[in-house]
């Protein structure tokens, strides 16, 4: 069997695994509830593997492991805050809301502040964390798809984008409730599986880490990469190349220094490689073997280019080329390519940690808990699932750097996970190779369906049922749910078709920074706070939103205007600032919040009846669920 | 907003309460205090677990920088930074989950048997 049969079938099990669990539980998806939270009734297990399955994202079942062969140490602050967002979900948030009794987020938004045009700007911001946090999970389809199969990358979204809408359109909540908790644990498998296994075979963890004698990473065997036109290489030392045919390559001694998103900054003062007129760059032909000095090359023509085992590995253009002490050590290349170090690792904790709190379509499933005492135990119990993951996928990137630091040069780090199996070989190799395929595809199906229903319920419970049709009957508002479901694949399949390769773990970090500045202050405001108005609630939410988007956007528009880039790069605190903007716009919000709540009018009318709705223990029997079902 | 009816719970308010529940459920003053007392208890605790969990996370970038040869301890061949933050964190958050939710449903608890 090829390396491509054994991965298609391993993607093609999960799908038809995940369409017939999801068939089987339509059975049980009726009223509005079922579609909605699953009415309510989902036991604190099921319900506890479901959010975990949901929220393993495809940044988490590969992003990881290829940020931390790319980074090293500064990137174990993604897994942990993942799910130490979980724990302040637990404190702060988990068994209150409950007790409100919602269907969305926005319902929430309504409620406590009786504010019809809260929903509506609510609404906005579910979409907006939807599709940002959406549109990574189908670019990962597509490429899992392309490097563990060959199939084309469109394909993968195709498949993916069909397979979510159909369970989320046949069975809504319930439905995907099984399905999620079902590829929760094909997840843990096929990621725990393979690393130990790789683990016993190559004599554990901490060779790893042992370093290589010219603290480089080195190819372990002779590789042969195919070159395109205009590719960059960063070569850490003086290299041997050899081309048969020959192929001319410009180098220069510049070296690229990158950060994840944005800032791109040469130093040794060379202009950037992307571009093409440079100054003290020369024209190197290489005819057999020839040695390359160290610096950047760019390929001026397609060829094979073969090096010795024992070189050290060259850089694609994605990964700042490091030596093996800054990939070891705290302030590496990713926190300390920003010159802040310091700032850059607090931002990012703030963001990771707070943004998990303001996810709409993480929090909408703690509706589907019977009550406050079964949401706590469903949070604790998402944090010893998390535990059991998250400890995995760091090892993917250790293990790499060691066994196939090849993959650096083509860019092809993100799916360490994907080919570190099959360096077992044989039939055990294919075996593992099928099966972390079937665990991709299990990531970002369950990550997309959950976000489906997200977006869906906003689209048809809170645009259509709430908004144009406050009148409309149930079924109609289910209809509305499934039509929405499917307007909702379409567009983030068709975006994902469109969207160029951005790293996956930095599109969701955005999702994670705009959710910390806005829904995060709301639910931790709104609950614990009641002299909160809705004038400060609505603005505080409005600017904490809007800003992050702003910072966000504004730093993915200087990767294509260099003027934007060459300043940030000079302005190196302000650029950190805008990859991470949480540390500022999540105090803000804040600020704003409480500002607005004490100066203006105060609290809306009945915002008693609202906390004793939030906090009074269910035994009291005062229990009204915002919308009884 | 829906007209409130009675939650899927199924259990009214009984008719004989004590005045302390009637008390709260209307809302009246002292039905205030109450609900006072319970969300200052349950909010002490979540600050209290929380800033455990911050304090670990946050000390750690401070070593770092204050003293980076902490990189090149190491245990198994792994470097100490990456052990405490890689796999020591898990097993802290578990238990601080469980101190919390046991004294949390505690709070709830006690709560529920002063006012019935």
């Amino acid at each position: 069997m090829s390396p491509s049969a054994a991965a298609v079938l391993g993607l093609l099990a999960m799908a038809v695994v995940s369409l017939g669990t999801g068939m089987f539980a339509r059975r049980f998806a009726h009223t509005t509830s079922d579609f909605m939270v699953a009415a309510r009734a989902v036991p604190p297990r099921v319900n506890a593997a479901a959010i975990s399955g949901e929220y393993l994202s495809a940044a988490s079942f590969l992003g990881i492991a290829g940020l931390v062969m790319q980074y090293g140490y500064d990137v174990l602050w993604y897994p942990v805050g993942y799910a130490a967002g979980y724990l302040l979900l637990l404190l702060f948030i988990a068994g209150p809301l409950r007790r409100f009794g919602a269907y969305t987020i926005p319902d929430f938004a309504e409620g406590r502040f009786d504010s019809p045009r809260f929903r509506r700007l609510a609404v906005a911001l579910v979409l907006v964390i939807g599709f940002f946090y959406a549109l990574p999970q189908v670019e990962a389809a597509g490429l899992t798809v392309q490097t563990a199969s060959g199939l084309p990358y469109w394909v993968g979204v195709g498949v993916v984008s069909l397979v979510v809408v159909a369970a989320v359109t046949g069975g809504g909540m319930r439905g995907i409730t099984l399905v999620q908790s079902l590829q929760f644990a094909v997840k843990v498998f096929a990621i725990a599986l393979p690393a130990f296994l790789l683990l016993i075979h190559f004599g554990g963890l901490g060779s790893s880490f042992a370093g290589s004698p010219s603290g480089l990473a080195q190819l372990t065997k002779t590789t042969s990469f195919k070159v395109t036109p205009g590719e960059l290489w960063q070569l850490p030392t003086a290299t041997e190349i050899r081309v048969n045919g020959g192929a001319t390559v410009a180098w220069s001694a510049g070296e690229l220094v990158r950060s994840p998103g944005a800032v791109t900054a040469e130093v040794a003062g060379s202009p950037s490689p992307s571009r093409t007129a440079r100054s003290g760059e020369r024209l190197l032909r290489i005819v057999g073997r020839r040695l390359v000095p160290r610096g950047t090359i760019v390929w001026r023509q397609g060829a094979t280019a073969t090096l010795a085992a024992g070189e050290a590995a060259p850089y694609g253009s994605a990964t700042p080329a490091s030596t093996d002490a800054r990939w070891m050590n705290p302030f590496g290349p990713l926190a300390g390519g920003s010159g802040h170090p310091l700032l850059f690792t607090y931002s990012l904790i703030m963001a990771i940690l707070l943004g998990t709190i303001g996810l709409p379509h993480i929090l909408v499933r703690f509706y589907t808990n019977p009550d406050a005492r079964a949401s706590r135990r469903t949070a604790l119990l998402v944090l010893v699932l998390l535990g059991a993951f998250y400890i995995w996928p760091p090892i993917y990137g250790a293990l790499g750097r060691a066994l196939d630091p090849a993959l650096y040069g083509g860019n092809l780090t993100d799916s360490v996970v994907l080919i570190l199996p099959s360096l077992l070989g044989g039939w055990l190799g294919q075996l593992l190779l099928a099966v972390v395929s079937a665990g991709a595809f299990a990531a970002f199906t369950s990550t997309l369906s959950g976000l489906l229903v997200s977006l869906a319920g906003a689209l048809g419970h809170d645009v259509y049922g709430r908004w144009l049709r406050p009148t409309a009957t149930p079924a109609a508002r289910r209809r509305a749910f499934q039509v929405a479901a499917v307007m909702a694949g379409a567009i983030a399949g068709g975006l994902g078709l469109l969207v160029g390769q951005f790293n996956i773990s930095v599109l969701v970090g955005w999702a994670f920074a705009i959710a910390a500045s806005s829904f995060f202050p709301l639910l931790v405001l709104g609950i614990w706070w009641p002299r909160l108005s809705t004038a400060g609630a609505a603005m505080g939410v409005a600017l904490g939103g809007t800003l992050s988007t702003l910072a966000i956007v504004t730093s993915m528009v200087a990767t294509i205007a260099p003027p934007l880039e060459t300043f940030l790069a000079q302005q190196s605190s302000l650029a950190v600032i805008l990859e991470q903007p949480a540390i500022i716009t999540v105090p803000l919000a804040f600020l704003v919040m409480v500002g607005i709540s004490l100066l203006g009018q105060g609290p809306p009318p009945g915002v008693a009846a609202k906390m004793v709705q939030l906090h009074a223990p269910e035994l009291l029997g005062l229990r009204r669920d915002y919308i009884p079902d | 907003m829906d007209p409130p009816t009675s939650g899927s719970s199924g259990a009214e308010p009984p008719g004989s309460a004590p005045s302390r529940l009637l008390e709260f459920e209307e809302q009246t003053e002292v039905g205030g205090v109450y609900l006072q007392a319970l969300m200052r208890r349950q909010l002490r605790l979540s600050l209290a677990v929380a800033a455990t969990f911050i304090a670990f996370l946050a000390v750690q970038p401070l070593i770092s920088a204050r003293w980076p040869q902490w990189a090149s301890i190491r245990f198994w061949g792994i470097p100490l930074p990456w052990l405490v933050l890689g796999l020591g964190s898990y097993p802290l958050l578990i238990w601080l989950g469980m101190v919390y939710v046991r004294r949390a449903e505690e709070v709830d608890d006690e709560f529920t048997d002063l006012l019935s």
